[in-house]
């Protein structure tokens, strides 16, 4: 599956994550929303993808 | 469903359901049943004649002790704002109220289907304190609402994170100092007039960039080893499609993440240890100094 970051970056720079998202069409629709609040006018979002940080840093465990 | 991220997953193995909730036990199924059965009680007629509010904290205090009477371990108070309730919901009320209800931890030893059953028995709990409340602030002449497992327009987290129930931890539940991260919430959300609980902050942030205990636990290596920050607070957001494989698309429960957790040692010292010793027999990482 596809990984996205939604980033939230407001009118002082300031970056905030959202949430991680598993397809763009998803990522594009909490975007819509957010950007339908009031309080959200100001802000301005990216969609990125997630690689670093996320893939998997770990040994492969046993099933349990 | 719900959940796209889950759905999309469970389509791909050809399933109509997760296979997790398709081999419920009886008694856990009776718990699901209940929260369903009192989703149509979580609102309803306010009484005409309204119990003056002249103490606030006096009318707090006896929301919090009408809820602990319930069966409620903690409850706290803030305002409701908009970051807490579901997008596209409208909730217009005030103040929300959260009320939880701690598990016994002592089932860890006993395996993943006692622990899920104490899972459920508590949120069918948490169900019923929500619900009783809501119809008592409502009984006081307030326009009150229960968010539950039955039906919720509130998030969690940022509800217990305001009300000062701990800090977000690695595994991506919220750390409370007393039960870990061992407890589950009922909500109600109202115009009553009550005093508000702040954040509270003990060190778990820190605790947790040090401690991977969590992550090297992690059957599904689903918690991430970097965090991200939202509004200055650190997350680590939870790999779904990594997590789902062991906690919705097989027949056994996963909390793993949360029993491992060393929160739990405070308050269960010698049941934390006998499990930690049982998961280091099968191959997973404990503390350090053990």
């Amino acid at each position: 599956m596809e990984k996205l970051y939604v980033n939230e970056i407001r009118l002082d720079g300031e970056v905030s994550t959202v949430g991680l998202f598993y397809s763009r069409a998803e990522a594009e629709n909490i975007v819509a929303q957010l950007q339908r609040l009031p309080e959200k006018a100001d802000c301005r979002y990216e969609i990125i993808e997630a690689v670093a940080g996320l893939s998997s840093t770990n040994p492969p465990k046993q099933r349990e | 469903m719900a959940d796209p991220v889950l759905a999309s997953m469970v389509r791909a193995t050809g399933q109509t359901n997760a296979r997790h909730y398709m081999a419920a036990t009886p008694k856990i199924q009776a718990y699901r049943d209940s929260w369903v059965k009192l989703a149509p009680l979580r609102d309803g007629p306010v009484n005409l004649q309204r119990v003056a509010v002249s103490d606030l904290a006096a009318t707090t205090q006896r929301i919090k002790d009408k809820a602990m009477e319930l069966g409620a371990n903690m409850v706290g108070v803030c305002r409701l704002q908009p970051h807490m309730i579901d997008l596209g919901e409208d909730v217009p009320h005030e103040f929300v109220i959260v009320a939880c209800v701690a598990e016994d931890y002592e089932k860890v030893v006993h395996g993943a289907n006692a622990v899920e059953e104490e899972a459920m028995r508590v949120y069918a709990k948490c169900t019923e304190v929500a619900t009783e409340l809501a119809s008592y602030i409502r009984s006081m002449g307030y326009p009150a609402r229960a968010h539950h497992n039955g039906a919720s327009e509130v998030q969690a987290i940022p509800i217990f994170y305001q009300v000062g129930f701990g800090e977000l931890g690695r595994h991506g539940s919220l750390i409370n100092e007393k039960y870990g991260a061992s407890f589950r919430p009922g909500f109600v959300t109202t115009d009553l007039p009550l005093v508000e609980d702040q954040p509270r902050e003990f060190g778990v942030q820190e605790f947790c960039m040090n401690c991977n205990v969590c992550q090297l636990n992690c059957p599904g290596d689903a918690i991430p080893k970097e965090h991200v920050v939202t509004h200055g607070i650190k997350r680590w957001l939870i790999d779904l499609e990594k997590c789902y494989p062991y906690s919705r698309l097989r027949d056994e429960y996963c909390h793993l993440c949360v029993d491992v957790c060393p929160y739990n040692v405070k308050s269960h010292p010698e049941t934390y240890k006998a499990f930690m010793k049982e998961r280091k027999q099968v191959g997973y990482k404990t503390p350090k100094s053990w």
